[in-house]
This record gives structure tokens, C-alpha cells and sequence, in this order.
């Protein structure tokens, strides 16, 4: 089944992902109306400025098995088998942040939400937008972002994908995988700047 | 095989879902002396404050044993085990319940207290959702009420009684609440968001003795001084309980010694949660963690291993999350280690914004870390403590909440 691949070295740091994402799991479903909204519709995933303004698109692994889940004191965390989702059930989340504490991807945040009882600040994450997969439709941050740092696609061909990447890169000639244009050099300054940090 | 699991904790329940999931057939027998469905202890606090009904405690519905096939004995208590005929004694029962793989996960008594006047009504340990129920029955009648101990559980009753409007001493030995986990710094911040919520904290003090008329009325202090109080509430630890492990067949040092395997000295018997005493990740040596994640994974483990699948645990990890009125504290590892551990500790405070962050550094290895205000990212550093990462990145970066997650987890 097709999961959401995250490819850090080609995120840009636009956010327009965190935007989709928010008005995805907003009341309305639009970013006009969704920013008039209370609670304000919030994002499930974080692009994360790295010290050199990098980008890192932060979200849900959805791990198998899921730390965050053996964590939970009620049990309001649980998978869904179909989609392969780890997904919190805010009625029943006491937003004891016990899932905060297990994750190691620091993916989880605590708000009030479109999907929680009015006035009570639950435990908020990324569900694989499965509402809008049940509608046919992919994630809503996969769908915007157009440098290609998050893809919706099987496992096994992303893993494949990324070891041709890996051998040719290794070859002396590579080309690489095409990255977002002018990143390259980007990052290579960046590294350039981490190594001369550690020394 | 005949399996069979004393306890009905959380270390209890994931054993017996983790032995069902890889062995069908297995005859799997449950002891516990609790009668209510399996439930959350940690959240029997919210229920003494009102936050939570009692309905919402079940982590498992009622028809759990019977969806499992696991023949559950509930309301007893085991008195002994014979490890030579491997046996579990029951009593009033003759033969006892014999096992092929045995699971002790009898979790952890209050740490009880020494002094006069302990027979009086009103006194209580919080436990269990049955402590949780008397406390309950006593509150209307309760104006004032004393909380001895400093410690998480003590900490939580203080918390969840001064909610019911209800005006709270606590009696704590250390000069802060929670030294156990967290340090000094972090320490006074949550104090003073205690005092700032109207809690009356003592330091340096203790009860030496209760008086009353049938119920408790007051209490005279270790410094001779008296108090008046409805209610006292004891929460100064908890103790394994082992009182039924044959320690000379056992080793038994405060829990039960276990592998990494979760396996006791004793081949076929195992232990998990509370009552299991395995090696600390940080500390690096024997050490009991308390805590439900690790109660819950220990179990899991424990059942996998008693199924015939190999698995091995690390370590345990204390670890800790409290969210109490407006403040958030994460701590996890080592905190507050002693000076001649001869550790790096690095640490920011913002008065201003209330915010405390901390990390001690064994090396380029995270031992410990504490944060206030600040947690999102906390299950980040733990899981560095946990899986003893090097650090590819300086401490100080590391402390600063923007730190670079693409340089950590690539
Ligand atoms: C008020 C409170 C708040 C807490 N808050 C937190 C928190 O916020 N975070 C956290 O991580 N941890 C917290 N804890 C600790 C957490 O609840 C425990 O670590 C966890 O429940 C341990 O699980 P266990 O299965 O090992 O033991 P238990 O949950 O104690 O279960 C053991 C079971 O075995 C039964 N039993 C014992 N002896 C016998 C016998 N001889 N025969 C038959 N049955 C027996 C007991 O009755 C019990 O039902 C809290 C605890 C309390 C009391
Ligand atoms: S919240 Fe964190 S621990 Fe839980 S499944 Fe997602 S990434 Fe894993
Ligand atoms: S915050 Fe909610 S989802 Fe997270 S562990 Fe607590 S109850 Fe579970």
C-alpha cells in the first residue's frame, strides 16, 4: 500500500505543505474560510529550519511498532491495518503528552482541533489524510509540494529508488537524482559550514 | 504450554496479548486481585480531581479475557511460588495452578510509613481506583488536607485535591517537590507554580503522628509542630510486590532480577514492570523504573519471550512527562547526576519566558535531559538517551529548540 516517502536533501523550506495540511484538516476544507476558524486548523506536519535554514518536512512515520502507542496511558492511540496508519482518537486522549515523550521524531503537538470536543486540547498528529484517501484523493501535502521532497508511492519502489540513487552516486561520473534547482549549491555550502562548525 | 500471569497491570496485559498473538493455543491463566477491568493508574489522579469520570479508567472492555481466551482469576491473591513442582499458590486451593512459563507482574505496593495514629479513617495511599473511590466517599466532608511526600504520586494527589477546592499542606523531605526527577532549577519552578495556585509546601518535613476521634483531625509534625487536616493522603514511593517470590529460589534484589530477556534467575519465570528490576540505560546499573511506558513494553517483551520469540530489551529508561496547571515538564535519563560522575551539563534558562531546558552529556553520548515549557521535541532526545546515538551535532545546538533534525536523523 502506497505511503507518503520523505526526501529531506530536496525540501525547499516553502511550507506550503504545512498550509495544505492545516486547511486539509480544517472544518471548511478551504484556506479562506479555514483561517477564520476557531480552533485555528493547525499543521500535522513541520518543516523544521535546520541551523543553516535548511527545510526538514517532519511528520508521522506511522511506526510499525509504534512507540508512541505502547506509550499512551487510556490507549487512544491504535493503527488502522488498511492504510497503515497510526492515528489518536481525541475523545478518548487525556493530553497527558505520555506520546511526545516516545516519539523520537518529536512529531506530535497539542491543540485544540476541528475533530476534538470543542474546548479541549488533545493530542494532534499526522493521519496519512485518511479521510481524504477514502476519498480517492492523496495526502494534501504530498499534492502541493512541487519539489518533490514528499511522494506518495509504494515502499518498496521508493527503497529500490533510493538505492540507484545511492549506487549512482557512488559511480564516478553521477549525476544524482535531480534536486530542486539551486539546492545543490545551497548544500553544499551549508556542509561546507557544518564541517568547519565541527572543527 | 501453560502460561500463567500474576498481575493485571499494564505489564500483565500486554504479556497476555503479546503470548495470544504468536501462541493460539496455549493455555494462558491471569491472576490479579483487582475485580475492575483492567485500567490506567495514572489516571485514577484524574478522577480524584474531577477531570475524569471513573468509566473512562478501562484501557481493555470487559470481554477482553474472554476475546483472548485467557482464563482470568480476579479477586485473589497469590501466596507462594513453588519452583521446584512449578506451581503458583493460591489459597484455598489445594493444588495451586501449575505453569510451563510464569510471568510475575504484581507491580508495586505504596511504600508504607511509620507512625502513631495510622488506624484512623481518612488516612489514605492512592494506588488504585478502589483507594481513588474511598477518597472520593470522604471529600465532601474534607476542608483541609495533608499530602505526605513529594514524589510523583503525592505530588498528583496535592494536585488533583487543591482542584476539588479543597486547601492542601504537602510534607516533603527534599527542598523541592519531585527531586527524584527532575533538578533543582526545574524543581523550584514547579513549586512556585504550586505556591502561586495556593498549595501550602513544607520542605524538611514529615508526620511523626495522627490523632483523631475515629477519623483523623490533625497530625503533629517531626519538628513537634501540630496541623489540622481531614484528609492526609501518604504518597512516599512504592515498594515491588513480592511478598509471595521465594527469594532464596529468586534472586531478588529490591524488584525481581531480570535479563534481557526479561528472564529471573529461575529459567520459565519471568518479570516485568514495577516489580522487575532491570539495568538503567543511563545510570548503567541495577535499577527499578516505575513508569507505565516501561511497565507496558517490559510486559510486551516478557510475553514475546515466554511465547518462544527471542526478543531483548536494552535497558529500561526513567522517563517522565507532567503537565500541571500551565506548566509542561519533560525529563528523561540522568537529571541530576552527582558531581564526581564527572559529567557535561549544559542547561538554558529563560526566566522570562519560563522556559528550562537540560542536557547532561556523558562524552558525545546523552545521559539525561530535562525540559520546561518546552517538550515538543523531548521524545527526540529521549530516544538519543535510549539508543545511546554519539551526538553528530554540539550539545549546545542540541539546546536550542531549533535544533537540525535533517543532521540528527539522516
Ligand atoms: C497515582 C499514580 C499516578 C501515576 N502516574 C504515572 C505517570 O504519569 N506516568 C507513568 O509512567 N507512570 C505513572 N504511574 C506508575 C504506573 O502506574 C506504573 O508504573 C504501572 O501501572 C506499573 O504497571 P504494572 O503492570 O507493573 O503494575 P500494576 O499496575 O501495579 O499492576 C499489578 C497488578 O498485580 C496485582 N497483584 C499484586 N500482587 C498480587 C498478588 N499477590 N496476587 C494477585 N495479584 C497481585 C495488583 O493488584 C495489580 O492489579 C502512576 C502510578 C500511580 C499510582
Ligand atoms: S507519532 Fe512518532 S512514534 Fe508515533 S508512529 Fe508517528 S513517528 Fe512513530
Ligand atoms: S497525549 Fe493523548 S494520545 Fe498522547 S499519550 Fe496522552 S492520551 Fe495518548
Amino acid at each position: 500500500m502506497k505511503q507518503v516517502v520523505v526526501h529531506p536533501e530536496r525540501c525547499v523550506g516553502c511550507m506550503q505543505c504545512m498550509l495544505a495540511c492545516a486547511t486539509a484538516h480544517s472544518k471548511t476544507l478551504h484556506l479562506f474560510t479555514a483561517v477564520r476558524e476557531d480552533p485555528l486548523p493547525k499543521p500535522r506536519i513541520h518543516v523544521g529550519a535546520g541551523i543553516h535554514g535548511e527545510g526538514f518536512p517532519n511528520r508521522c512515520r506511522h511506526c510499525d511498532p509504534a512507540p508512541c502507542m505502547l506509550a499512551c496511558l487510556p490507549g487512544a492511540i491504535s493503527r488502522i491495518p488498511e492504510t497503515n496508519t497510526v492515528v489518536i482518537d481525541p475523545d478518548t486522549c487525556i493530553n497527558c503528552a505520555s506520546c511526545a515523550m516516545a516519539c523520537p521524531f518529536g512529531v506530535i503537538r497539542y491543540h485544540g482541533d476541528a475533530a476534538a470536543p470543542p474546548g479541549k486540547a488533545v493530542a494532534v498528529k499526522c493521519d496519512n489524510c485518511t479521510a481524504r484517501q477514502k476519498k480517492g484523493m492523496v495526502p494534501a501535502c504530498v499534492e502541493v509540494c512541487k519539489s518533490g521532497a514528499l511522494t506518495f508511492e509504494e515502499p518498496a519502489s521508493a527503497l529500490g529508488r533510493k538505492t540507484r540513487e545511492v549506487a549512482r552516486s557512488v559511480s564516478r561520473d553521477a549525476g544524482g537524482e535531480p534536486i530542486a534547482p539551486g539546492f545543490a549549491l545551497l548544500n553544499a555550502v551549508k556542509r561546507s559550514q557544518i564541517e568547519m562548525e565541527k572543527r | 504450554m501453560k502460561y500463567v500471569i500474576i498481575g493485571n497491570g499494564v505489564a500483565g496485559i500486554h504479556a497476555a496479548e503479546a503470548i495470544r498473538h504468536l501462541d493460539a493455543e496455549g493455555r494462558l491463566t491471569l491472576i490479579g486481585d483487582e475485580t475492575f477491568p483492567p485500567y490506567c493508574r495514572p489516571m485514577i489522579s484524574m478522577v480524584l480531581e474531577g477531570a475524569t469520570p471513573p468509566e473512562r479508567l478501562p484501557i481493555r472492555s470487559t470481554d477482553f479475557y474472554r476475546r483472548l481466551g485467557i482464563t482470568p482469576i480476579l479477586g485473589r491473591r497469590v501466596s507462594g511460588i513453588d519452583v521446584e513442582a512449578r506451581v503458583v499458590r493460591l489459597p484455598g486451593l489445594e493444588d495451586g495452578i501449575p505453569f510451563d512459563r510464569l510471568l510475575i507482574a504484581s507491580g508495586a505496593d505504596p511504600r508504607p510509613i511509620t507512625a502513631d495514629g495510622l488506624h484512623l479513617a481518612h488516612i489514605f495511599y492512592m494506588r488504585t481506583e478502589r483507594h481513588i473511590r474511598e477518597m472520593l466517599d470522604a471529600i465532601p466532608t474534607v476542608k483541609t488536607a495533608l499530602v505526605l511526600g513529594g514524589g510523583l504520586v503525592g505530588f498528583k494527589a496535592a494536585y488533583g485535591l487543591l482542584r476539588r477546592g479543597i486547601r492542601v499542606t504537602q510534607l516533603i523531605r527534599s527542598a523541592y517537590p519531585l527531586s527524584m526527577q527532575v533538578d533543582r532549577t526545574a524543581g523550584e519552578m514547579i513549586l512556585n507554580e504550586l505556591v502561586r495556585k495556593g498549595l501550602d509546601v513544607r520542605v524538611g518535613l514529615s508526620a511523626a503522628a495522627f490523632h483523631g476521634n475515629g477519623r483523623v483531625e490533625g497530625a503533629r509534625l517531626s519538628d513537634g509542630s501540630e496541623i489540622a487536616c481531614d484528609m492526609v493522603v501518604i504518597g512516599k514511593g512504592v515498594l515491588p510486590a513480592l511478598s509471595f517470590v521465594p527469594r532464596d529460589r529468586i534472586d531478588v534484589d529490591l524488584g525481581v532480577l531480570v535479563n534481557a530477556h526479561m528472564e529471573t534467575s529461575v529459567p520459565g519465570i519471568y518479570a516485568a514492570g514495577d516489580a522487575a528490576e532491570f539495568v538503567d540505560i543511563a545510570r548503567k546499573t541495577r535499577w527499578v523504573n516505575a513508569i507505565w511506558p516501561e511497565a507496558a513494553a517490559q510486559g510486551r517483551a516478557a510475553g514475546m519471550n515466554m511465547a518462544g520469540r527471542p526478543v531483548a530489551l536494552k535497558g529500561s529508561l526513567s522517563r517522565n512527562v507532567i503537565r500541571i496547571f500551565d506548566m509542561d515538564v519533560m525529563t528523561g535519563g540522568w537529571v541530576d547526576p552527582p558531581e564526581s560522575a564527572g559529567f557535561e551539563i549544559l542547561s538554558r534558562h529563560d526566566r522570562r519566558r519560563k522556559t528550562y531546558r537540560k542536557l547532561v552529556l556523558d562524552g558525545r553520548r546523552l545521559v539525561g535531559m530535562a525540559m520546561v515549557n518546552d517538550i515538543a521535541q523531548g521524545g527526540l532526545l529521549i530516544s538519543l538517551i535510549q539508543n545511546e546515538v554519539p551526538l553528530r551535532i554540539s550539545g549546545n545546538a542540541l539546546l536550542s529548540s531549533g535544533f537540525n533534525y535533517r543532521q540528527l536523523l539522516n
